[in-house]
């Protein structure tokens, strides 16, 4: 935040293996200067001397292996050091990884495999990472992808984002996967995961990366497991696909983070949760599954899966903040804000130039594109009913008017429509030109192009002004709506 | 041994004296102080001569010693030559227990002084070196020759500009009294000429010289991987040579190895300090990238020679390395096209079937020739990876819940340790080695260019792009990621999706362009010249006017901003100046707007649809015409229902299209 006394800057030393937190209120930001020593944010090197800039209520921690002295200026509502951290933990889980990677690459390449080697698996880790509420998944998918990236073997492992009430890349409500090239910056939570490309030249390709997103529109897992399912397992058709054309991104393997109510949580039933955990565990193939801090879920997840796969309880980062409701729901915003204006966090005082995560910060400043179109312009869905119960709370014998997967029209000159202010997802158009090749349910299969919202309808004069990132033509285009509106 | 004395190990100021050097057969004995005079040249005539009968063992301080005294009095210059020429001569009539090696020494202060202070001493050692050369090396044993034989090879490239040190006639009249008739024959420098034959044994004599040289760089940097590659190659090489090749191989070889110990000279194995460059005597860029230091008490016992000596203060050592700086920015990159050079030739050597790529060959070398046939870029990569796979399994990690939380990790020295090179600008880090270097460059020309492209950016705005389709994902390769392409795990295929949303901006950016349509005009059909097709107009409500969309209006006519930003470009854009003269052959009025539907058809045509191949063909570009015309098609599809606005007009749009 801009000026508001004087420059206030103080210098933290870190003991080895000991990290420095701290949270920021709404409107503030800070700056993080690494003077001496070697410090990481969630996985990620900060280069010396360089201001890192943290906004949006970001919370997060700088750790150092090997001590270091770090330059904070800003004013964050808590800040303290921690001797207690999990990296250890997820060090040796990064170790035991690069030995599955290595080994994989070694089948691939067919070089010769010493004797006691010869019984070890050759199959790169694809890790699903659960956890209750609050837990850390997030954190921990970054550091374990930074720490693959950062190894200098080229690894690009693929990180794939299941929990949708966080958006990833994309905004919130969607899944999607990309592969990871550079550590992922950490600067706000609304781009938790680094940001999807821009026209922009981006220093960080964790800055640009080529997310392949579907749509779910909805933050919980709860409001239509199907949907949910169906998305996973086209997700993970596309990831087997893509493995078999890149078969040595594949030996850099995969990483999973799930929402919270795969894990367990009010309102999901116990079901739900095993089938969509189930399906990701088929559509990935995941060999792997990390339980960050919850026993019962680990317990859970042995008896389920451990004559298939490598259940491993981790432990917790005492670090992680609870989050309320009200918090998520602001992180929403930034995130659509985000993704169409770009990443602006203004420095504290007295920091003139910075960088988040190594940018530059006029690069990420985007124009999106504010346009009138008609109504006929744009073909607008939503899937399954507006409002839904769980088929368990329907009579019994009774069949739902609108089956959870069926894509109903919505006509945007309908009052009650629900389309003003709403987040549409706009669908990449289908592969297959070809009508006859066309199916009823296409819809659920296509991946998404970007995101618009209507910020203004004139029923009347049957227009509709749109805010898309960019001055690509959306007509002719299909979208569908979700439960998120934003409004700037 | 004269070369291992020139190659000691990068920094040897302490144990500058220690036994490894052969050099010195003995406890140097303490150099007679000269005091401060100022003699004639009578004087120094008996002063410098008494001081050259103590070498007689290989002692580097006097030598050193002598070679200052050279240098300080430069002036004495003839006086010196002709000192060293005699002793030289003279040495044989020592008494018959002193071996011959004995003039080697003498031989060894030549080349010291020739190389350290140059001018005006090479000059005037020019004048005798060739028969001295060859009458010392007649009369020497084996060992000696050898010896004297490496020294010559240095001599090649022993001036300041790299150049012969005695002159290129001088150095081939050696070589030739050396190796025979031809010898020289096939340097890479283009003042030899002669055609004769190159015996084995010289390049025989030059490999080894040349591997040793390596050797000598591994040892001192264990982490060279390029020398331990070159030692490679230079050992099959040897192989070769020793199974016999052609002439013409042989050449190549001379060639190449030539090239590759001037890279090597110039290249100096701790980063070089950009210091400046000393007047002329600066330290030759000779084949010795350190000495040992002077002896304290040595300077001290040399008061003339500190003043005027450029480095007072530095050690020797320090002084060699500092080569001149025109030398230092071709340092690392002649090292690396020296290697590529020598990979080169080995390939040549295999399609000429000379290195048999099969095993089983005839020539012997076929085996390890074999195995390490392909030291190319990859294989580095997979020797570094090679590495990195053994010091990771070495480290036992059970994936378990107590085994992951029981240990102390080593994984500082993976993401710290083993990747030395860090980028200051991002903090990306890469292993210190002659790849992973080569991948920082890579990161870092990255990052330059997208300075250059922000800055070029500046006042432009940015929009965040489309998501990719499945298509575009699956089949991203990730190019950087093992293999072709980034060198930075920054930019995966970006140079596609960078190109792509270019293209995309650029696109809309030349959609947006309108032309009003004159007055009057609204109901006639307008064609774009380029592609014949028509303009739509449609109702700009802010302006209250007529436009045509994606329109520019250039000479009078009016184009499709998309068409006329194709055609732009290069050989569009002389087709087009074609198709304009052919217009005007056919005499078409060049008025704006009808004029192009009157085109004679046929030629028109025919140029519209080179035009469009054209356009299509640079791959970028062709993905914009692509979808290009998609966009054009669905739009056209819609436009019935789409631009709508005030019905009248639409009516008679509609009225206009029809007969297309």
């Amino acid at each position: 935040m801009a000026s508001e006394g004087p420059v206030e800057t103080r210098e933290w030393t870190l003991d080895p293996e000991t990290e420095y937190r701290f949270e920021l209120d709404p409107g503030t930001s800070l700056a993080v200067k690494l003077i001496r020593g070697h410090a990481e944010v969630f996985g990620a090197e900060l280069a010396a001397n360089k201001p890192y800039l943290f906004g949006s209520e970001c919370k997060a921690a700088i750790f150092t292996w090997r001590g270091c002295t770090i330059e904070v200026t800003g004013q964050p509502s808590t800040e303290y050091v921690s001797e207690e951290t999990p990296m250890a933990a997820y060090a040796n889980l990064h170790m035991a990884f690069e030995q599955m990677r290595v080994r994989a690459l070694r089948d691939l390449r067919g070089s010769p495999v010493p004797e006691y080697e010869r019984e070890k698996p050759t199959d790169p880790p694809r890790v699903l990472v659960l956890g209750p509420e609050n837990s850390g998944k997030t954190t921990v998918c970054k550091i374990l992808i930074n720490y693959a990236v950062r190894a200098g073997q080229r690894w690009s492992p693929l990180l794939i984002n299941t929990d949708t009430s966080e958006g990833g890349w994309a905004a919130p409500g969607a899944l999607s996967a990309a592969p990871v090239h550079s550590p992922l910056p950490t600067c706000s939570p609304a781009s938790p995961l680094g940001s999807a490309a821009t026209s922009a030249p981006t220093a960080l390709s964790s800055n640009a990366l080529l997310p392949l997103a579907y749509w779910y529109g909805h933050a919980e897992s709860k409001r239509n497991p199907l949907l949910m399912e169906r998305i996973i397992r086209n997700l993970g058709e596309n990831v087997t696909d893509k493995f078999q054309v890149d078969l040595e991104g594949r030996t850099a393997g995969l990483i999973v983070d799930t929402p919270s109510s795969f894990a367990a949580g009010p309102g999901s039933s116990s079901d739900d949760r095993h089938r969509l955990i189930k399906a990701c565990v088929d559509a990935f193939k995941i060999n792997v599954i990390l339980v960050v801090g919850h026993e019962k879920l680990n317990v859970e997840m042995q008896r389920a899966y451990s004559s298939l796969l490598t259940v491993v309880k981790i432990p917790k980062s005492g670090g992680v903040v609870e989050l309320d409701h009200l918090y998520r729901e602001r992180v929403h915003n930034y995130q659509l804000h985000t993704y169409m204006y770009g990443q602006i966090i203004p420095p504290p005082a007295g920091i003139s130039s910075a960088s988040l995560g190594g940018e530059t910060l006029s690069d990420l400043v985007l124009s999106p594109s504010s346009t009138v179109i008609n109504f006929g312009d744009l073909s607008i869905f939503r899937i399954g009913a507006e409002t839904m119960a769980p088929s368990s709370a329907l009579p019994i014998g009774a069949a739902r008017a609108v089956s959870e997967t069926q894509a109903v029209p919505i006509d945007p000159s309908q009052p009650g429509s629900g389309l003003l202010n709403a987040v549409l997802a706009v669908l990449a158009p289908p592969v297959n030109t070809d009508e006859s090749e066309r199916y009823d349910e296409e819809i659920l299969d296509l991946p998404i192009s970007g995101f618009i919202i209507v910020t203004n309808l004139d029923i009347p004069h049957r227009k509709m002004t749109i805010l898309a990132p960019n001055q690509g033509s959306i007509v002719g285009r299909t979208a569908v709506v979700g439960s998120f509106e934003w409004q700037e | 041994m004269y070369s291992q004395h020139y190659s000691a190990p990068p920094f040897p100021q302490q144990s500058s004296f220690a036994p490894p050097y052969q050099y010195y057969q003995q406890q140097p004995p303490q150099p007679p102080p000269v005091p401060v005079y100022h003699p004639d040249p009578a004087t120094f005539r008996r002063d410098y001569a008494n001081q050259l009968a103590e070498l007689k063992v290989n002692s580097r301080p006097i030598i050193q010693n002598l070679s200052m005294v050279a240098q300080e009095f430069a002036r004495f210059a003839d006086v010196v030559a002709q000192c060293l020429e005699s002793h030289i001569r003279r040495a044989p009539m020592l008494p018959p227990q002193v071996p011959q090696w004995m003039k080697l020494p003498a031989f060894y202060l030549l080349d010291a002084i020739s190389k350290n202070v140059y001018d005006p001493y090479a000059r005037h050692f020019a004048a005798f070196v060739v028969p001295l050369f060859l009458e010392t090396y007649a009369q020497v044993d084996e060992a000696t020759r050898s010896k004297m034989e490496e020294m010559l090879i240095t001599w090649r490239s022993g001036s300041p500009t790299n150049k012969e040190l005695f002159g290129v006639s001088a150095q081939i009249a050696i070589e030739r009294g050396v190796w025979g008739d031809g010898a020289a024959s096939n340097s890479t420098n283009s003042f030899y000429s002669g055609s004769g034959q190159i015996t084995k044994t010289q390049v025989l004599t030059e490999l080894e010289f040349t591997l040793n040289q390596k050797e000598r760089a591994v040892q001192s940097n264990p982490y060279d991987t390029t020398s331990q590659n070159h030692i490679n190659i230079l050992h099959q090489l040897r192989k070769l040579v020793e199974a016999g090749v052609s002439q013409e191989e042989l050449q190549q070889i001379l060639t190449q190895l030539r090239s590759l110990v001037r890279s090597a000279v110039t290249a100096p194995p701790p980063p070089p300090v950009p210091a400046p460059s000393p007047p002329a005597p600066v330290a030759a860029p000779a084949p010795w990238p350190a000495q040992p230091s002077y002896p304290i008490q040595q300077q001290a016992s040399f008061p003339p020679a500190a003043p005027m000596y450029p480095f007072p203060t530095s050690t020797y050592d320090n002084v060699k390395t500092e080569t001149p700086p025109s030398v230092i920015p071709s340092a690392s990159g002649s090292g690396l096209s020296a290697q590529s050079s020598i990979l080169n030739l080995l390939s040549t050597l295999k399609k000429a079937g000379i290195v048999p790529s099969e095993s089983g060959t005839p020539l012997g070398a076929g085996a390890t020739a074999q195995e390490e046939s392909k030291p190319e870029p990859p294989n580095l990569e997979r020797e570094s990876s090679r590495n990195y796979r053994d010091a990771i399994l070495m480290h036992d990690v059970k994936l378990t819940s107590t085994d992951i939380t029981r240990k102390r990790p080593d994984v500082v020295e993976f993401l710290y340790d083993r990747l030395a090179a860090q980028c200051k600008q991002c903090g990306i880090r890469f292993p210190d080695t002659v790849f992973g270097k080569k991948r920082m460059e890579g990161h870092l020309d990255m990052h330059f260019k997208q300075n250059r492209k922000a800055n070029q950016n500046i006042g432009r705005g940015h929009s965040r792009s489309w998501f990719v389709g499945i298509e575009d994902w699956v089949h991203d390769l990730s190019l950087d990621v093992k293999g072709k392409g980034r060198e930075d795990g920054a930019r995966p295929m970006n140079a596609k999706a960078a190109a792509a949303a270019e293209v995309a901006k650029r696109d809309a950016d030349l959609r947006a362009q309108y032309v009003v349509v004159p007055p009057g005009e609204e109901a006639k059909p307008v064609s774009c010249p380029i592609c014949k097709e028509h303009f739509k107009s449609e109702f700009l409500e802010d302006d209250e006017d007529w436009v045509w969309r994606n329109a520019v209006l250039k000479d009078e006519r009016v184009y499709h901003a998309t068409c006329h930003a194709d055609t732009a470009n290069g050989l569009a854009l002389r087709l087009r100046s074609e198709l304009a003269h052919l217009r005007s052959h056919s005499g078409t009025p060049e008025s704006a707007a009808g004029s192009a539907r009157m085109v004679t058809p046929p030629s028109g045509l025919k140029i519209s649809e080179a035009l469009r191949s054209v356009s299509l063909s640079p791959s970028p570009e062709s993905k914009l015409v692509g979808t290009k015309r998609k966009v054009d098609d669905t739009e056209r599809s819609l436009s019935g229902e789409a631009d709508g606005t005030p019905p009248l007009k639409k009516m008679a749009l509609a009225v206009d299209s029809t007969p297309e």
